[in-house]
């Protein structure tokens, strides 16, 4: 039986249903397309309650975090947010994560919807050494978020506190609508944009999600603003060069061969995955991630091979439409000596090669896309 | 979600949800309406060759939205006199003139007749696709 969201109910009456890590979810309410451009030009919304969410509280939290990932969380500031992973012995990928510390003795951490018993039975059993609580809050909390250009000023309408002061990538406690909420100016598309948690909300009683889901799309009806399903969020964070758990990275990738070389700290810290990391940081990893986009036509897809040299060489994790660049997009895994910028790649597309080019990410023109985009 | 389906009279479909309608000397091949919102986001139409001869049931081409790419079927036997050019850079006719100017093939035919068996009307393929959507 598949899972229900607080907001189920609206995505039933009013998108295409299909489901996703245990849960009915919209793939789109319009169009994919539409959705994509809401969030590039305005600002959309999506229901992201399906991912877990975990309280990390006690004397202990820090030392516990600190053994547990990659990134030094005692170098993070009270009040910020940041992505990191946990790895397993192997420096395997268990999953990526969003760690916000409140303080040294308390954090909370938000985890992919398809790992989240996988991930709550690994904290616990880290855990265990260590003066920490790890609660899972997810059933009783629901999280929405409102990504794009338009986000700050639509959000600020029912929010009580100055978001303009808020930086990205930090959170602060909040009202929304009266409710009690914690807001983070973070996302998964690459453009400006709040995470919204609603405390005290449990699945049984969603109506308050439903009630600030409704109220921000009516603040951003006439400005183009739109609810987003998942065909949408996967496009955008892949045009933002994002990585999904599932498809980009998993138990076999590390994170150096997963190009995330900048969540680790290698510094005296003993975390879990530490041998096999520090060994690919000093000796470079055999395969490494990178970011593609076609020069022909076709649209790359996960499982495509990559050829060179007229062999099989590499693998497509993700590939999609750009709606931005018009054209199929991809990440895929190649060896080193062939994943630089520039590097021309042939995707089996089907019966036919056509050729790609290993580009950066994000995909799009930052001056005109995205959180870092030319005020106008 | 509810929908309604355009389904034309006049036209001929199939399970595969193509539809063939009669102009002559020639008839005209496309995707159905109701396929064209599954799909959604049509990004790309790949088509063959013209002078091809392809049997009833086999893969003509392929239509790519953002999520998937489908095979599509030819509902008779034929030989594809002309193909849709503005298909390339306007995939988004196949959704948004499904049954006019979104047609795929040009295609003569001689064994309409005999085939046209394993083709439903209008009637009877609105049916279909509503025992399709009821088991969602």
């Amino acid at each position: 039986m598949p899972k229900h969201s607080h907001l189920y109910n609206y995505h039933k009456e009013h998108g295409k249903i299909t489901e996703f890590s245990g849960f009915d979810m919209p793939l789109w309410y319009t169009s994919i397309i539409d959705e994509h451009m809401a969030v590039r030009n305005s600002a959309g919304l999506f229901d992201v309650s399906h991912m877990g969410r975990v309280s990390i509280i006690g004397k202990g939290a820090s030392d516990f975090l600190s053994h547990l990932l990659p990134t030094n969380s005692s170098k993070i500031r009270d009040g910020r947010a940041f992505y990191s992973v946990m790895c397993n012995e192997n420096g395997g990928i268990i999953d990526d994560v969003i760690t916000n510390k409140s303080s040294e003795s308390d954090y909370s951490m938000v985890i992919n919807a398809g790992n989240r018993e996988k991930d709550i039975a690994w904290l616990k059993r880290v855990a265990q050494d260590y003066e920490v609580s790890v609660e899972d809050y997810s059933d009783s909390s629901a999280l929405i978020a409102l990504q794009g250009p338009l986000a700050c000023e639509l959000l600020q309408d029912i929010a009580d506190s100055k978001l303009s002061e808020l930086k990205r990538f930090s959170f602060i406690q909040s009202l929304v609508d009266g409710e009690r909420c914690q807001i983070s100016r973070t996302g998964y598309t690459g453009e400006d944009g709040f995470e919204i948690t609603l405390y005290d909300t449990p699945l049984n009683q969603p109506e308050r999600a439903l009630k600030v889901w409704t109220k921000i799309l009516a603040l951003g009806s006439g400005k183009g603003v739109l609810p987003c399903g998942l065909g949408a969020r996967d496009s955008l964070r892949l045009e933002a060069g994002m990585c999904l758990y599932g498809q980009d990275i998993d138990e076999k990738t590390t994170p150096i061969e997963a190009s995330l070389e900048s969540i680790v700290n290698l510094d005296e810290r003993k975390f879990i995955g530490r041998p096999v990391i520090e060994e690919q940081i000093k000796n470079g990893a055999a395969r490494k991630r990178i970011a593609f986009s076609m020069r022909d036509a076709g649209i790359p897809r996960h499982g495509f091979d990559i050829l060179f040299s007229g062999k099989v060489a590499g693998v497509v994790t993700s590939g999609t439409f750009s709606p931005v660049m018009k054209k199929g997009i991809g990440m895929a895994y190649v060896p080193s000596p062939i994943s630089s910028l520039g590097q021309i790649l042939t995707v089996k597309i089907r019966e036919s090669e056509r050729n790609s080019e290993v580009v950066p990410v994000p995909f799009y023109d930052t001056t005109k896309y995205g959180y870092k985009r030319a005020k106008t | 979600m509810s929908e309604v389906y355009e389904v034309p009279d006049g036209y001929y479909y199939t399970k595969d949800h193509e539809w063939i309608i009669a102009k002559g000397s020639y008839y005209l091949v496309g995707i159905t309406d109701y396929a064209a919102k599954m799909l959604n986001d049509i990004v790309y139409v790949n088509l063959p060759e013209q002078g091809a001869v392809l049997s009833s049931g086999q893969v003509f081409g392929q239509v790519e939205s953002v999520k998937t790419v489908s095979d599509v079927y030819m509902p008779v036997t034929g030989k594809i006199l002309k193909i849709n050019s503005m298909l390339t850079q306007t995939p988004e006719l196949v959704t948004n003139a499904s049954y006019t100017d979104g047609w795929m093939l040009e295609i003569e035919s001689n064994s309409f007749s005999e085939e046209s068996t394993r083709l439903l009307n209008a009637k009877a393929y609105s049916d279909y696709i509503s025992n399709l959507k009821s088991h969602e």
